[in-house]
Parts: structure tokens; C-alpha cells; sequence
């Protein structure tokens, strides 16, 4: 049986292949103007990998939030329900699921089985997701990549204020007129954003294991941060961002299953 | 120069040119809104009932209703306004004035209300501030009078701010709900709204009159509960339907509300008997509790969970513009004068479960409320929903949300705000919490 999750970010879109419930193939294309023509584009590319075409798949769900735009898709599912089905497959023992991505962080509380128990999402302002960093980096005149790497090297933190992006930038620039050095400021970006996110686990309930997915999982930098923040250990799956193509490909295996 | 009694003290300037710009542009969007969500209304409910349609010309701000109580006015009937639910509607009918509840749900008039009171303020206060700027609610402007009870800060405010416009009678309700000497403030103020009714209708309020007020509104809620009763088995009517019935009775004629009430509940009641049901049986019914959701505008919430993809049905609510409208009646010993006003001031005061007040044990009448409904309702999932700047609703989610957890019935805490663009981020939390409540089933 193949199926396929595609998840409609809103940066990236992500496609999953699986077959018989294994991943086969992924992938990936810029979100841009027309997103339905780049989920297109992410499905095409993981079923020419896969050596698979359209008409051999027995049923596309989608999720992320575009999905209503999805091309060819039999059902949806939210990002909520997809990160848990995602998690549980990756590591058995999960039970809270932090994804963080471009422009929102959610944390996912599941049952073993996958199904989710209660969720959270941040609010409003992306202070606390990716777009957050990538401002950042920009008032510090560093490639976004380089930001984790940076606040490694760090010797202590300084404190600021990620209630917002905008006010955020504010506090760095009073940082860089304070001279802090680089690695520094970099650390206290990724402090701010692993406290916001700590609190909001924390209203969900911190059960272990906890799973850390989204493109911002693989930042060293907030990592480091929410590992200090949430005293826990944090797993971290080979491909974070494509975790939520993921649950939705899993949910299409039951589903193609029901009919 | 203007004079002292003229000058307004709280609402700045605007020119009558815009003014009247700004209330043509609204009351144009307005409409449209209105006939929008009754459209989409009866899209979502196969087979709406048939009496539904009184209630969907009832809710037409500008139509039926404005032209008969213009029409009453020019007989020479007041109209007497209020904003919170605690003004004695029953004092008001027995002095043969029109009572009509003026909170707004205008989403455009609070950004005009920005003008007067800071963003962080209520939008409920907001909306209502800006809707009287503009003269948008033919109910606003029709009052001869408001009602303004001292509940949060936010309406203790808005009263003074509304005094630019109109006569504002203001009553302090106590916020300790079970002890005698509140219960006596209370009913002090009662009798001395008694005294502001009769002297502006020039109508003197005797046991007579009195006594069919409060036989009416006794009427009313026989209705109003039978309505409610009806939502507890499948769904024989959507949410949004019921809630707008529910949210009529603030400006309707009572006696016809009641009747058409009524003649709704037969309808339903055949329906029932015929299994004739508004949307699946299986479908997740869920109950919203906070913050008020006043027709037209603030009808999101109500339409994402109806609209849903997975739908949900609201079979019950904890709403002060919807449930709590009616729900208790003034239950009379003798039918003296001084046993009726205890009466109605025990019904308004005692029955609320609005987190202004307290008691002895906290505001635990609302979490009784909240989990009779849960049972009797078969309530699957609660949507706990707060207008940013109501710091009392958000302060009390704690303590619902331990109660919830302890009987493993879901809950969400909404937050939002007088505005149409966070509805996308709001239909991903609603469909993801909907599903949730299906999961078991779909997955």
C-alpha cells in the first residue's frame, strides 16, 4: 500500500512516501505564492524518488496550515493530530510532541497509541517559532545557519524579551549598544524563544519522552536552550521538519485501510 | 463656546460628517453580516425548523423590531437600556417600558471605541463605546435610559463614558454573592430603581402590575427551559440556531418571543419524535463557556464549531448572552410587594455564576453549572473562550480546567479578540480540538 502525507507549511511544503507504512521517500519545495502548485512540486519529487506515480497511491492526506489547498488529497488532519501520530511512530515512547516551525509552536500531549490527549499553541505573535530567529540574525548581521553554532560558544546569558518579535529586536539592539559580544546575543534569542516554549509545555504538563520536531529542531542553538529550560532530555527525530508529512502519510494508512 | 451641561466629558469630538460616513459604511457591512449568517445558518442545518424564520427577522437590527419600538416610543413608551443581565427587566415591564439589552457585537464600532478607552480594554466595551459614537444600534439610540450594574470594571466605566449620550441609572450589585448584608444592598437598590422607573414613565409600579411583570418573564423561562431541555437528547437543532433564539430575548416583545418560543419547542418535539435530527447523532456535541458572543459579528466561534471539518454541535453553553439569559426564574412566595422584591433581587444576584463574584466557596455555582451540563447534556468537550482584556473569565480557567481534567472531559482555552482576521488560526485550533474529540472513532 502507498500512501502519502503532505504538509503545507508556512514556508515549506513537505511530502512523505510510504510504503506498507515504512518511508521510502521525502520531499520539499518553498511554500511561495502558490502553494498548492509547490505541494505539487514536494509530492512529485518524493514519488520520482520512490519510482512511484500518482495512480499507484491508494490514499493522500494532508495537513499543516495550507492544507485545505492540498492537490489530489483524500482526507486532512490537523498538525496537532499529525505531530502525535508522527511522534509515537518515531520514538514508542513519546508522549509530548513540541514542534516548532516557521511561524507557530504547538506541544501535543498523546495516548500510546499516537492519539492526541490535549494540545497548546503559542500565541499569536512568532516570537516564539522560527521566523523569530531568522529576524534575529538579521539585526546581528549573521547567516542563519551560523546563529546555533554562535550561541554555543556563549559564556553566559543575558536576558530579553521575546513576548514579541518586534520588541524583541529592540532588546538586541539594546544589547548591541551595550557591546555584548555576538555568541551572547545569539544565546539570549534562543533562551527567550526555549522559555516561551518551556511555559507553554508546561501548561500542557511536561510527560516524558518528549519530542522535539519542526525545521527549528535541528538548530543547535535552541536545542541547547530548551534542553537548560525544560531540565529533560529532548529526542530529536533524523528529519524534524518532515514529521508532521509524516503523521499525516501514517493517517493516511489507516484511512486508505477503512475504505 | 458650549456650555457645561453640553460638553461631552469622555468622548472626544467627531465630525458629523463622519459620523454619518462611518455609521452608513457599518450599518451597510452590518446587514449584509446579518444575512450572511442566517444564510449560513441554513446551509449548516438540514431542515431548519420552520419557526426559525420569526427568529431570523427578529434578529435584523434594522427591521421589524426598530420600527415597532419606534412606533410604541411615539405612543409615548419609554425604552430603557441596559448592558449587564442584572437590571430588573421585570421593574421595567411593570412601569410598561420597553427593556432592551445594548451590548454591542459590533467588530467594526470597537476599533472607534479605541479612540476613547485603551486597546487592552474588553471589546465588548469597546464595540458598545464606538456603536453609540457613530449612533449604529437603534437600540442604543431608542433608550430613554440606561442601566448600567457595577459588575466588572470594564462596565462600571463604560455606565460614566455612556453618560456623554443619555441618563445612566447606575447599580452597585455586591460582588460577595451569599451573605445578608449583599443580599440587602441589593435589594436597596432594587427598590431604588423602582423609584428611577416610575419617575421617568410617570407610571407607578403597584403589586398588580408587578405581579403579571414577573408571571411574564416566569412565562419566558418556562420556554426558554424547555428549549434547552430539547438539546439534550440528538441534536433536533443546531447551536447556532438555539443561540440565536436565546440571544432575541434580549430585544424582543416577551410575550410574542415566549409564544413563538413555544410553538418552536412543538416543531422540535415532533421532530424529535420523528428522529428527525439537525446533523448526525454521532456528531461531537460540545458546550462553550466565557466571555459573551453577541449577534451579529461575534458569531465566529459558534460557526468554526458548526462549520467545522470534523463538525461539532453546541448543545449547551455557560454564556451570558445566550443560557444564562433566562435559565433561572423569580421564584415568588406570596405575591406582596416586599417578597416579590426579594424575589427578583435572589434571582439576579444568587443564579449568577459571572466570575465578578464570589462566595463562600469561591464561584463553585458555576462549576456546579458547568458539570450538570456536562452530564445531563452528554457534553463531550468544553470551549472555554475569552475576549482578550475580560481578566476575570481568563483568571477563572484554572480552577475549570482542574474540575474538567478530574472528570476527563477536554478543554480548550480560546482567546480572541473584536476582529475577523484571527478566524484562520482559529478554525486550525477549533478543527484540531473537534478532532480530537473524534479521534477515537476516526483514526
Amino acid at each position: 500500500m502507498i500512501t502519502v502525507g503532505i504538509d503545507l507549511g508556512t514556508q515549506t511544503v513537505k511530502a512523505v512516501v510510504l510504503k506498507d507504512g515504512a518511508v521510502v521517500s521525502r520531499g520539499k519545495a518553498f511554500s511561495g505564492f502558490d502553494p498548492a502548485k509547490s505541494a505539487q512540486q514536494a509530492v512529485d519529487e518524493a514519488l520520482k524518488e520512490a519510482k512511484f506515480s500518482l495512480s499507484d497511491v491508494n490514499h493522500v492526506t494532508a495537513t499543516g496550515s495550507g492544507m485545505e489547498m492540498a492537490p489530489n488529497a483524500n482526507s486532512t488532519i490537523s498538525m496537532m493530530g499529525a505531530d502525535a501520530q508522527a511522534g509515537v511512530f518515531l520514538f514508542p515512547k513519546a508522549r509530548t510532541i513540541i514542534d516548532v516551525g516557521a511561524e507557530e509552536a504547538r506541544a501535543v500531549k498523546c495516548d500510546d497509541n499516537g492519539i492526541m490527549m490535549d494540545f497548546v499553541v503559542n500565541e499569536r505573535c512568532a516570537a516564539g517559532a522560527g521566523a523569530f530567529i531568522e529576524a534575529m540574525a538579521r539585526a546581528l548581521e549573521v547567516k542563519l545557519e551560523d546563529m546555533g553554532p554562535l550561541s554555543l560558544k556563549a559564556e553566559r546569558a543575558s536576558p530579553i524579551n521575546a513576548s514579541c518579535v518586534i520588541f524583541g529586536e529592540s532588546d538586541v539592539v539594546t544589547l548591541i549598544h551595550r557591546q555584548e559580544s555576538k555568541p551572547e546575543i545569539a544565546r539570549a534569542i534562543f533562551d527567550a524563544m526555549a522559555d516561551r516554549i518551556s511555559s507553554m509545555v508546561h501548561r500542557l504538563g511536561v510527560n516524558p519522552d518528549v519530542v522535539l520536531v519542526g525545521g527549528v529542531a535541528k538548530d543547535v542553538g535552541f536545542v541547547a536552550s530548551l534542553k537548560r529550560k525544560l531540565s529533560i532530555d529532548v529526542l530529536i527525530p533524523e528529519y524534524p521538519e518532515y514529521a508532521g508529512a509524516l503523521g499525516a502519510a501514517l493517517v493516511a494508512v489507516r484511512r486508505a485501510k477503512k475504505v | 463656546m458650549k456650555s457645561k451641561s453640553e460638553e461631552r466629558r469622555y468622548v472626544p469630538e467627531i465630525s458629523q460628517k463622519e459620523v454619518e460616513e462611518l455609521r452608513s459604511t457599518i450599518k451597510a457591512a452590518s446587514q449584509k453580516i446579518i444575512a450572511e449568517n442566517i444564510e449560513r445558518m441554513k446551509k449548516t442545518a438540514e431542515n431548519r425548523p420552520e419557526e426559525m424564520k420569526y427568529f431570523d427577522d427578529i434578529a435584523n437590527f434594522f427591521g421589524t423590531r426598530e420600527k415597532e419600538i419606534r412606533a410604541a416610543k411615539e405612543k409615548g413608551r419609554k425604552v430603557i437600556g441596559y448592558m449587564c443581565l442584572f437590571a430588573p427587566t421585570e421593574l421595567i415591564l411593570a412601569a410598561d417600558a420597553i427593556p432592551i439589552r445594548v451590548n454591542s457585537g459590533w467588530y467594526d464600532t470597537a476599533k472607534l471605541g479605541d479612540r476613547v478607552v485603551p486597546v487592552e480594554v474588553c471589546p465588548v466595551i469597546r464595540s458598545t463605546i464606538g456603536a453609540k459614537m457613530i449612533g449604529l444600534s437603534p437600540y442604543l439610540e431608542l433608550s430613554d435610559a440606561l442601566i448600567s450594574v457595577l459588575t466588572c470594571d470594564g462596565m462600571t466605566k463604560l455606565g460614566e463614558i455612556l453618560s456623554d449620550y443619555k441618563p445612566v441609572w447606575a447599580m452597585t450589585i455586591p460582588r460577595v454573592k451569599d451573605s445578608a448584608q449583599s443580599l440587602r444592598l441589593w435589594n436597596d437598590e432594587i427598590k431604588a430603581m423602582k423609584s428611577q422607573i416610575e419617575a421617568l414613565t410617570g407610571n407607578k409600579i403597584d403589586r398588580k402590575k408587578l405581579k403579571s411583570a414577573i408571571e411574564l418573564t416566569q412565562k419566558a423561562t418556562k420556554a426558554f427551559r424547555r428549549l434547552q431541555e430539547l438539546r439534550k437528547g440528538a441534536p433536533v437543532i443546531m447551536g447556532r440556531d438555539a443561540m440565536l433564539v436565546n440571544q432575541t430575548y434580549m430585544w424582543d416583545d416577551i410575550k410574542r418571543w415566549t409564544e413563538k418560543t413555544e410553538a418552536l419547542c412543538e416543531e422540535l418535539e415532533k421532530r424529535a419524535q420523528n428522529k428527525m435530527w439537525a446533523c448526525p447523532p454521532d456528531t461531537p456535541r460540545v458546550m462553550v463557556t466565557g466571555t459573551p458572543m453577541i449577534w451579529p459579528d461575534n458569531w465566529k466561534l459558534p460557526t468554526l464549531v458548526e462549520e467545522g471539518t470534523p463538525q461539532g454541535v453546541l448543545v449547551a453553553d455557560e454564556l451570558c448572552s445566550s443560557e444564562r439569559l433566562l435559565y433561572d426564574p423569580v421564584g415568588v412566595d406570596e405575591w406582596n410587594m416586599s417578597d416579590m422584591f426579594n424575589a427578583i433581587a435572589e434571582r439576579y444576584l444568587m443564579a449568577s455564576t459571572c466570575p465578578c463574584f464570589t462566595s463562600k466557596d469561591g464561584n463553585e455555582d458555576r462549576i456546579n453549572w458547568l458539570l450538570t451540563k456536562i452530564k445531563d447534556w452528554n457534553i463531550q468537550g468544553v470551549i472555554y473562550y475569552v475576549h482578550r482584556g475580560c481578566m476575570l473569565y481568563a483568571m477563572e480557567y484554572t480552577r475549570v480546567k482542574k474540575v474538567l481534567d478530574d472528570i476527563h472531559v477536554p478543554v480548550y482555552y480560546l482567546d480572541t479578540e473584536y476582529t475577523r482576521e484571527d478566524v484562520g488560526q482559529m478554525k486550525t485550533r477549533v478543527e484540531a480540538f473537534l478532532e480530537m474529540l473524534t479521534a477515537r472513532i476516526d483514526i
